[in-house]
């Protein structure tokens, strides 16, 4: 099956920056993408190029067949977008906002009711449903601009930092009708810097930095991609023989063992929950006790540390654009 | 159609949001009736002088709301709401058009019930001739929205379009015969009615007291002004339309 988004080259240059470089990628219907990265990554303008906001400079992209460059039109009507700062008229009330959305996104008065109705309630804004927006906090406009696309529920819904100013029970919920969203049919792009909410969320993760596109797979192949990204740390009972240390060493698994005292091994490796019992089995043929067993795996940002050099907070100090 | 009027909609609705300016536009038009008009039509040798006022400064009035359109796109700018915009599921040409039917028909919506109020003052003699007029001045005001569109897009800078707009408002409105017949203005400096002969306000205003049977100082007859107006109102809403739908991508606002 062709993807529902595929981008060629494509490439937003705002004089002497590249903004976005040379970008290719492919995303499948139904999967939620994430695209992580540091503020001043590319992450927006390249959302903004594909929603049809701004036009690129060199490359192109497919929306569901429709070319964004020669049909524009054609490919709005299958994307939508929930930006990264609410676009909302100050003098409007939040249910003004959302039903002239919903209007304009075609919806029949009867859906337009129930959908607008429905995200108000699940988004905690039903009892300020007639504030307006100047009215509101930080967090709330967030929250309107999330439920515009959750009631145009579009073919491809794109989701620029959606949890951002969301308090910890808001971003959860966020989450799970994003999740809501996908299993009706949406294809989500999710553009975010938050480690944990890539992770989460995402079937696939796009890494970008300085406007590329660094490395993109699911999450668990991206962690495993370091090597020697998991670390297992075993105490046991006694000092550990040289040769034991060597024919741990020599399993593919493993890329360093060092040992901590006199009675820890911190074990390097890839995939550390295929290489756990072989380690524990030749600690139990050696007859050496083991006490206790810890595992750490790596995170994203360990992922993004590792292609780029930098975490993620690092690159946002140095990134041009803030 | 329907995406277009949806357009339309937010725009008569946002135009009505402004609730404080619209009230100190109107409490400004019912001042100039009710105490310049009133006032200077004993000064001055015109006569029905406040008849003449009366219906002029409802023209004005028409033409300073329908440019407030231009003044949205700019608030819309600062908000990140054109982004928005671009990003519905809305060509651009059906955006545009609907921006400048919207700015247009606010103000008249707004200025039917000021324009009420005056013809009770002064009364209707042909109500035949003034729902020519009344049609006429309709696509006036959807002209002056074109106008400001075509500007607003064509500077995109908040500060430049409100200094120049308001050394237009100066200019248009004192360069027509809004305020005074066009005989006098011959008499203070030719240039200035020759101007006047090419003003849109010059032709509205002829054409509201024309409707209203005001026709002691009509420099041009009703049809030579509703060919002005139609002209006004095609070309400037066309214009208004293609800087709307091509220059609205790109950013640069200021």
């Amino acid at each position: 099956m062709a993807p529902i988004i595929e981008i060629k080259n494509l490439t937003k240059k705002f004089g002497n920056l590249i903004a976005v470089d040379h970008l290719n990628l492919s995303i499948e219907e139904g999967e939620i993408f994430g695209l992580l990265g540091p503020n001043g990554a590319g992450k927006t303008t390249t959302l903004l190029m594909l929603t049809t906001v701004i036009k690129p400079s060199e490359g192109t992209a497919t929306i569901g067949g429709y070319d964004i460059r020669t049909e524009p039109d054609k490919a709005r009507k299958l994307i939508g977008i929930s930006f990264q700062d609410p676009k909302l008229l100050w003098v409007d009330t939040i249910m003004d906002v959302l039903n002239w959305h919903a209007k304009v996104c075609g919806l029949s008065r009867l859906e337009r009711k129930t959908r607008v109705e429905w995200a108000l309630k699940e988004l905690g804004l039903w009892e300020a449903r007639r504030k307006k927006i100047h009215s509101l906090s930080g967090g709330m406009r967030k929250r309107v601009e999330v439920a515009k696309i959750l009631i145009q529920r579009p073919k491809i819904a794109v989701v620029d930092e959606p949890t951002a100013q969301i308090d910890v029970v808001g971003k959860h919920r966020i989450w799970n009708m994003i999740r809501a969203l996908r299993d009706e049919g949406s294809t989500i792009i999710l553009a975010t810097n938050e480690l944990y909410e890539a992770d989460e969320l995402s079937d696939r993760v796009g890494i970008m930095h300085k406007g590329k596109l660094l490395v993109c797979d699911t999450p668990e192949k991206l962690k495993d991609s370091i090597p020697g990204g998991d670390v297992v740390e075993v105490r046991i009972e006694r000092d550990p023989p040289s040769h034991v240390i060597k024919r741990l060493e020599s399993f593919d698994e493993i890329v360093k063992v060092s040992t901590i005292g006199s009675n820890s091994l911190r074990i390097h490796l890839n995939r550390a929950e295929e290489a756990l019992p072989k380690i524990m089995e030749t600690l139990f043929n050696e007859k050496i006790p083991v006490s206790s067993v810890n595992i750490t795996q790596p995170s994203l940002d360990d992922v993004f540390l590792h292609y780029t050099g930098l975490t993620i907070e690092e690159a946002e100090k140095l990134s041009p654009v803030r | 159609m329907r995406e277009i009027l949806y357009v339309v909609e937010r725009d008569v609705k946002m135009f009505l949001n402004h609730k404080i300016l619209l009230f100190m536009r109107a409490l400004w038009f019912v001042a100039q009736i009710s105490l310049f008009g009133l006032i200077a039509s004993r000064m001055v040798v015109v006569p029905n002088y406040f008849e003449y006022y009366a219906a002029g400064i409802t023209i004005t009035i028409l033409y300073s709301t329908a440019v407030f359109i231009g003044y949205d796109i700019y608030e819309e700018a600062e908000h990140g709401i054109v982004e928005y915009l671009l990003s519905l599921p809305i060509s651009r040409k059906k955006l545009a058009i609907g921006r400048s039917i919207g700015g247009g028909l606010r103000s008249f919506i707004y200025v039917a019930p000021l324009m009420g109020i005056v013809l009770a003052l002064i009364g209707i003699r042909n109500p035949i001739n003034f729902l020519l007029a009344f049609v006429s001045l309709f696509l006036f005001a959807f002209g002056v929205a074109g106008m400001s569109i075509t500007i607003a897009m064509g500077i995109k800078s908040a500060d430049k379009f409100d200094i120049l707009m308001g050394a237009l408002d100066a200019l248009i409105v004192r360069l027509s015969t809004v305020m005074y017949p066009k005989v006098f203005m011959q008499q203070a400096n030719l240039l200035y009615s020759e101007i006047a002969n090419f003003n849109p306000l010059t032709f509205a205003s002829e054409l509201l007291r024309w409707g209203a049977g005001i026709e002691q100082y009509l420099t041009f007859g009703p049809i030579t002004s509703v060919l002005v107006i139609i002209s006004f109102f095609s070309l400037f809403t066309l214009i208004g339309i293609i800087f709307y739908e091509r220059r609205l991508e790109g950013g640069g606002w200021q």
